[in-house]
């Protein structure tokens, strides 16, 4: 159990042999106030990705905020867009029946990160924060056009998830800034998800294609391949559902701009034609076709 | 009653705590291959002791069937050897002075690749290769001094000359080795790469020191080569080292012979403490690992699908020491033979030395690698020959009172049984077509030759105790040793106590590995029980050994007393467009004899199997010029429960029968089972694991 009060404590950490201060504020405003207080505080939502960063000795930090005794943080509210409190988890996301019918390509997504362990466990904060390049919920949200909110002691300011991530593991908030909700909006109900796994099932995509449909627009977002989200208006205009040549001039210009990294869930050249193929693969899942054959198994 | 691990109440080896005890942490070395030249520990606070190469080197080098390895490394040969030990009261002291230990090295030339360190000219890992006295050196070593190569094993079938002293790419010699009668050849080279075991409990120990005797509890397969190392390395008699080993939390393979032992007793010898010495994820990678390997198959058949001759070479990748690298080395050889009747055999099987973390023990035991590819040439055999691969394998299948490549005759075996159990599990039609599917058939053997003792003490009026140096692991070998005893004694098995061994009180063992444990032991323990109901007393004894062994020039003799047998059979879908393979059907066919405990023994041949899904798919270790990549959970992936359920298995039991050991038997038929299913749709696979890239690159036909 995580140690209670918003009052700093003060503890050793075994560990690391070091003075740490753990801070568990109940309060968002107590919260923000302490990350101006203390700007270069760990902040820890679901502990999923800070843990194993820690565990493995690559992020050693004095200072600590922990959000889980924050109950504001865990609201979630389907009436008008969807509106995601910082520490709702995945699991309640993937199993909530408003999300399945009204935004079903979120409930897609987290339906297939990691384990249920860890999908109890992480939250939709913490995933946008830790703007880790390999996660899957990031292409499905700039492709559903969501939005976080961000509080600090100065107010409060909307971010679009497509300028949220700008590269591996840096965000666009500012230093006392905590992304408190993140919103949804109404709309997108045709959507796919297509995660290449190239190793275990419980892995992380080597190529993640998120797509979406809203008025009479596509939006292609190629997640996990490079340090943020890829997304291409202008090629997705040129969209014709149906048919092929454009269906193939989308796809291969998505291969054709980005410039994958090499990790061990594929190397650049193998995430270039996957793009191409899984691209493709999505608009294909998007056409009136596909969509009313979807419908009619639904 | 509810099983102690899921309540949690099982104390693992990594849970055990001695008042008073301090805590090593290893300082290792950043450099492949590197002279200690200075052990720097003026940063090192007051009160934490380190000790260096220096400090340990009288002491002398250990091995457990090569003496190559020091407590401390003076001379690094991977990245990762121990070169000091911190050792502090607290182990946040002893992690945090580690850092700031301050070794200097000369760097020296390092090779990493198997076949690469064969070739003139390459870096020695090693200048001598002495081999050592230990018991588990149980078969004779063939060092070559003055090469990488630390053991080399060979089969000659009558009349087969013996051959070029060592190559790392042989010109075949067809008319010295008995192909002339054969009309069609098939030559291939396969690779599988280093993986790591992931037992969840890593490495741990405590050792201590009471009046010059050592004391040291510790998760080891091997109890009693582990006392014996100790005693030859500390100069104490053996009586003087006692060893208990609690329930592993996992081992695979990965904790036999001796591992941070030494150092751990080292560092307690040194503070006159108890101390504990327990491995991060990351060291595991380091500590051991299964053996990368390079093998060639070149087999010949007459046109109608009878095998005439084989011809195996190996190139066994041990790393920076041999562990029991030549006994995986030896055995990689045997089974890349198969269960099948030729006229002639060759074999040349070499452990080489390399600067890599050190290769041992892993599930599977050599065959893994040496099945992949003699099963993956056999289909290409079929292929070449227009046979239905079934029917290419009945053909030439060892059925009993047929005689191996080893000169026994075969008794006992039944692997037409299992190619028919294995081809129905997928549906096999006879002579096709078989779209996606795959079969494979193998023989593993056993430790040979081998003893076993164990002893029976009547602890009440309606209460035994088995004292056996049986290790468990999470295999159950416990609850089957104490359901054997209490078959043999008429009594419930809950009037059995088999306590965790401790070499103080328990008869010797070989010790717990090569699938060998039920087998030997349901055996010892009717010569124990009959000694008990015989003798009048409250002790029984017994005691058995298997003979045998094999010519080290011409590999003939017994190579194993009895074999492990098994099948398996695979279907697997391609995406031509992206590669990846996914797999709908796997099944496994083993034989087990007498079957001791049903369930525990489907347990055991679905961990194998599960552990072979992973490093036929995905699992491979990587490394830069020595250096391991992602040595941790996330960058190395192993299967999860999404990734095992297309898994069905048979046992295949006899009334009457000898039990059969099943630890390892459903492994090594599962890759090349995958990669024949793979094949099947226009693939060439010769290197493991199958991921969607090298999926791509082996099709025939690039889309």
């Amino acid at each position: 159990m995580l140690p209670g009060g918003a009052m700093p404590v003060e503890h050793t950490n075994h560990e690391q042999g070091a003075h740490v201060t753990w801070m568990a504020p109940r309060t968002v405003a107590e919260a923000v106030e302490l990350k101006a207080a203390h700007p270069d505080a760990t902040v820890v939502a679901g502990g999923t990705f800070v843990g194993i960063l820690t565990r493995q000795g690559l992020l050693d930090s004095d200072e600590w905020i922990s959000l889980q005794n924050i109950r504001e943080l865990r609201q979630m509210n389907t009436s008008a867009e969807l509106a995601l409190g910082a520490m709702v988890t995945h699991r309640q996301i993937e199993l909530h029946p408003d999300v399945a019918t009204g935004w079903p390509g979120l409930r897609q997504v987290f339906a297939v990160v990691a384990s249920p362990r860890v999908r109890n466990a992480a939250t939709i904060g913490g995933v946008l924060g830790d703007a880790d390049y390999a996660s899957d919920p990031p292409a499905m949200l700039v492709a559903c056009g969501a939005w976080v909110e961000a509080l600090s002691v100065r107010g409060l300011r909307r971010i679009p998830v497509a300028d949220l991530i700008l590269d591996h593991y840096e965000t666009s908030l500012a230093e006392d800034e905590l992304i408190t909700r993140v919103l949804v909006p109404r709309g997108r109900h045709h959507t796919t998800y297509r995660k290449l796994r190239t190793r275990s099932q419980e892995d992380r995509p080597s190529v993640a294609v998120a797509a979406a449909l809203h008025d009479g627009t596509v939006s292609v977002v190629v997640g996990a391949v490079s340090g943020r989200p890829q997304f291409f208006p202008d090629l997705c205009a040129t969209w014709v559902p149906g048919r092929d040549a454009s269906v193939r001039s989308v796809a291969d210009g998505y291969a054709e701009r980005i410039e994958p990294i090499s990790d061990n869930r594929g190397s650049a050249a193998y995430r270039t034609r996957a793009i191409a193929v899984e691209v493709r693969r999505a608009l294909e899942d998007l056409t009136p076709a596909a969509l009313t054959s979807r419908k009619a198994a639904a | 009653m509810t099983d102690p691990r899921i309540r949690a109440q099982l104390r693992y080896p990594v849970d055990l705590t001695v008042p008073g005890m301090w805590h090593a942490r290893l300082v290792r070395s950043v450099c492949a291959s590197a002279r200690v030249t200075d052990v720097d520990t003026s940063m090192v606070p007051e009160g934490v002791v380190v000790l260096t190469p220096a400090d340990v080197e009288g002491l002398g080098r250990y091995g457990a069937q090569i003496r190559d390895q020091h407590i401390l490394a003076g001379i690094a040969r991977h990245i990762g050897d121990p070169v000091a030990v911190v050792i502090a009261p607290d182990e946040a002291s002893a992690r945090a002075a580690a850092a700031l230990v301050d070794v200097s090295y000369e760097e020296l030339p390092a090779v990493f690749d198997e076949r690469e360190a064969l070739r003139p000219g390459t870096p020695l890992v090693h200048e001598t290769i002495p081999v050592s006295s230990s018991d588990s050196a149980y078969f004779g070593m063939r060092p070559m001094e003055g090469t990488n190569i630390c053991h080399r094993f060979r089969i000659r079938t009558e009349g087969i000359p013996q051959g070029e002293p060592y190559s790392a790419d042989p010109e075949p010699q067809d008319a010295d080795t008995g192909f002339a009668g054969a009309d069609v050849i098939v030559d291939e080279t396969f690779y599988m790469p280093a993986v790591q075991h992931v037992p969840m409990e890593p490495h741990a120990c405590i050792a201590t020191w009471t009046d010059g005797r050592l004391e040291l509890v510790t998760g080891t397969q091997t109890p009693f080569n582990m006392r014996q190392d100790l005693a030859v390395l500390f100069g104490v008699p053996e009586t003087d080292v006692r060893v208990v080993v609690p329930p592993m939390g996992g081992s695979f393979g990965a904790k036999t012979f001796v591992r941070t032992e030494a150092i751990a007793a080292a560092a307690a010898r040194w503070v006159d403490r108890p101390v504990r010495l327990v491995l991060d994820r990351d060291e595991e990678f380091l500590t051991i690992t299964r053996h990368a390997a390079t093998v060639r198959i070149r087999l010949g058949a007459t046109r109608d699908g009878r095998f005439v001759a084989k011809r195996v070479w190996c190139w066994v990748n041990t790393g920076a020491y041999a562990d029991c690298g030549p006994g995986v080395a030896m055995k990689m050889g045997y089974a890349g033979v198969g269960p099948y009747r030729f006229d002639a055999v060759a074999v040349d099987s070499y452990c080489i030395y390399t600067n890599l973390p050190p290769a041992g023990a892993y599930r599977g035991y050599g065959a893994t690698q040496s099945v992949w590819a003699s099963e993956r040439v056999t289909d290409l055999m079929a292929e070449r020959l227009g046979m239905d691969p079934v029917e290419l394998r009945r053909k030439n299948v060892l059925v009993d009172g047929d005689v191996y490549c080893t000169g026994e005759t075969m008794h006992d075996v039944h692997f037409e049984e299992l190619l028919d159990d294995a081809a129905r599990a997928v549906d096999w039609r006879p002579g096709g077509p078989n779209p996606g599917k795959g079969i494979a058939v193998m023989l593993k053997g056993m430790q040979t030759p081998s003893k076993a003792e164990v002893g029976i003490r009547r602890v009440g009026p309606d209460r035994y105790e088995v004292l056996s140096a049986t290790t468990e692991m999470g295999q159950g070998s416990a609850k089957a040793i104490a359901q054997l005893a209490a078959e043999l004694l008429g009594v419930e098995a809950d009037q059995v106590d088999v306590p965790p061994p401790d070499t103080d009180r328990v008869p010797y063992d070989t010790r717990t590995t090569s699938s060998r444990s039920t087998h030997m032991m349901s055996r010892a323990l009717e010569a124990a029980v009959a000694d008990l109901k015989d003798n009048g007393t409250d002790h029984g004894h017994g005691r058995i050994a298997n003979e045998g062994g094999l010519d080290l020039d011409t590999g003939q003799g017994v190579a194993s007393s009895h074999w492990h047998q098994g099948a398996a059979s695979a279907q697997v879908e391609v995406d031509e467009e992206t590669g990846v393979l996914t797999l709908r059907r796997l099944h496994a066919s083993s034989y087990a004899g007498r079957v001791v405990d049903k369930a525990a023994a489907e347990l055991q041949q679905e961990g194998s199997m599960i552990m072979a899904i992973g490093t036929t798919l995905f699992e491979e270790m990587t490394f830069d010029e020595g250096q391991v990549v992602g040595p941790n959970l996330s960058d190395y992936n192993i299967p999860s429960a999404l990734d095992c359920s297309p898994i069905t298995q048979t046992i295949l039991e006899l009334e009457g029968a000898e039990v059969h050991g099943l630890g390892e038997t459903a492994l090594p038929p599962v890759p090349p089972a995958i990669g024949n299913a793979l094949a099947s749709h226009g693939y060439s696979p010769t290197r493991l694991p199958l991921i969607p890239e090298r999926v791509l690159a082996c099709a025939k036909e690039p889309s």
